[in-house]
């Protein structure tokens, strides 16, 4: 029998509902995005993120039901992510699942929000394992092994700021407009690798560390500055980026081979990022490597990747009862 | 009428079943901590105490605000999603004039929610639950002079030097349960109060 997950993300600054078949096929997903609202204020206002949340929250939810033909008669059971998050988002989606789950007295399934984007590329193709999950959002940046589904362990990750922190920062210091992480890989596009920045962490364990990097292009910026030179924002765009990439590729691969280890997938808002997307594809192929990465409308946060996590939990019996609370920080398990 | 009521805007969490004029089941809790772990199995006691389903109950009540805006969003959710997949009426209900039902001896009362910093949310009542004064977002000193020449008692949770609230709630039910109630999508908090990020965006226009 065919098990049909609706799944709920609000974490941020998304509202999201999708419908997924079997952790792979997706019916349909609605996504209405804050970001233009948050665009007035340089950054998500999460006071303001959870307000929105809860004007659309059922116009979202019967959106999806209705492109999807379906009545919540049809779903099996209900995924949602619990955290982490902006605790104030979070709560829309967890009271919302708790509420279809209690009157239509569905089976509840937690999800873990980095678990979702994991499980994004089980929505491109069947994750074979073991695997290596190279995690990049503005709040992560971590290396993952998995034996198998739903077996986290932690092998690297960043010591400071992540690398979507570290894009956003330097968008500001350059002074590109907000969402920062897309405008700079864009200018890097139209730039040339000519700025002197140092490689950063480039040691042997698989941990990063941005802010010395980050710290790097603001002095750059700064000193540039009080000589009076006009600094060249591709340039520098390109000269950053390359650095990140450069070592987030380095280190994933890395750990492949460490691992012994055939199957890669990239997870997170960055993996939207194209230079990472174009190196690693190259790397990947060279090394014989299976690699998934989500197409980009499955790198930003989305209710599918969730249902396609919630799938796996589900069947691994993952529940929670009505109690279930929105946390801001949990680590992946 | 079968209903369930539900307030989380003011420091009391109000969970009850009301059938026509009699109250089946009521859940009274002075303290709102961890609401929303909290909130979905009191709701499931009610229905089990009161011998009913989600799916028998034919209108919903909800305080709207204002109070605190996470508070507000928890139970406005729960109304939310339940008028949407019951396909039932929901009544939003002004906390403030939850806080007033417990009526005074006075011409009026005046229920007031601490919003800091000098700032309350405010109302005015008649002993009928008829609104002389809309809610509102008000230093209360300015309130205070607005209505220093009416008979008025006023009524609060917070620590403002005023006697505590209770709720009759029958009153209110009675006053609102022939409202004609609101589609589910537009049933949304009455924070009375932008964030101060708009605000600050505001000023700056």
């Amino acid at each position: 029998m065919d098990t049909y997950i609706l799944a709920i993300e609000s974490s941020c600054d998304e509202t999201s509902v999708s419908i997924i078949k079997n952790g792979s096929v997706e019916i349909s997903t609605v996504v209405l995005s804050q970001m233009d609202t948050h665009a007035n204020y340089g950054g998500v206002v999460p006071e303001i993120a959870s307000r929105m949340h809860i004007e659309n929250i059922t116009m979202v939810l019967e959106e999806c039901l209705t492109k999807a033909n379906m009545t919540m008669d049809d779903i099996t059971a209900i995924a949602v992510t619990y955290g982490p998050g902006l605790i104030g988002s979070l709560l829309i989606g967890v009271m919302a699942a708790k509420t279809l789950a209690y009157i239509y007295n569905k089976p509840l399934v937690p999800v873990h929000h980095i678990a979702g984007h994991i499980y994004a590329n089980n929505l491109v193709k069947e994750m074979q394992f073991p695997l290596i999950a190279l995690v990049v959002s503005g709040g992560h940046t971590e290396l993952v092994y998995m034996k198998d589904n739903y077996s986290f362990e932690f092998i690297g990750g960043t010591l400071d700021d992540a690398v979507g922190e570290a894009y956003d920062k330097v968008a500001r210091v350059i002074g590109v407009s907000y969402p920062g992480g897309p405008n700079v890989d864009r200018l890097a596009y139209e730039g040339n690798d000519t700025y002197n920045l140092p490689l950063p962490l480039d040691d042997d364990s698989f941990n990063f560390s941005f802010s010395g990097l980050k710290s790097a292009v603001i002095n750059l910026a700064h000193n540039e500055q009080q000589r009076g030179n006009e600094i060249n924002k591709e340039d520098l765009a390109c000269s950053f980026e390359n650095r990140v990439v450069d070592i987030l590729t380095k280190k994933t691969m890395r750990a492949l081979q460490k691992y012994n280890v055939k199957n890669l997938v990239v997870a997170g808002g960055v993996s939207a990022n194209r230079m990472l997307r174009e190196k690693l594809t190259i790397l990947c192929e060279k090394e014989s490597i299976n690699l998934t990465i989500p197409e980009i409308k499955y790198c930003t946060d989305n209710a599918a990747m969730i249902g396609a996590a919630g799938y796996f939990a589900y069947k691994l019996g993952r529940r929670a009862d009505l109690t279930l609370n929105a946390k801001a920080t949990d680590q992946l398990k | 009428m079968k209903s369930l009521f539900i307030n989380t805007s003011t420091k009391k969490l109000v969970i009850a079943i009301i059938v026509d004029n009699e109250i089946k089941y009521i859940y009274n809790d002075d303290n709102s901590n961890e609401l929303s772990g909290k909130i979905m199995p009191i709701i499931d006691e009610a229905f089990t105490k009161a011998n009913l389903k989600p799916t028998d109950i034919d209108t919903l009540f909800v305080t709207n605000g204002p109070g605190s805006f996470t508070g507000i969003r928890i139970g406005l959710t729960i109304a939310k999603v339940m008028a949407w997949s019951l396909k039932i009426r929901v009544i939003p209900i002004s906390s403030l004039e939850l806080m007033a039902s417990m009526g005074s001896d006075t011409q009026y009362i005046a229920p007031l929610i601490d919003a800091r910093r000098d700032y309350v949310f405010a109302g005015l009542y008649d002993n009928e639950l008829n609104s002389i004064i809309d809610d509102r977002h008000v230093l209360l000193d300015d309130f205070k002079n607005e209505v220093n020449n009416k008979d008025v008692t006023f009524v609060s949770h917070d620590d403002l030097g005023y006697i505590d609230s209770k709720y009759d709630l029958l009153k209110v039910i009675n006053k609102h349960r022939h409202d004609e109630g609101v589609n589910p999508h537009e049933l949304n908090p009455n924070y009375l109060k932008l964030t101060e990020a708009e605000e600050k965006f505001n000023e700056g226009r």
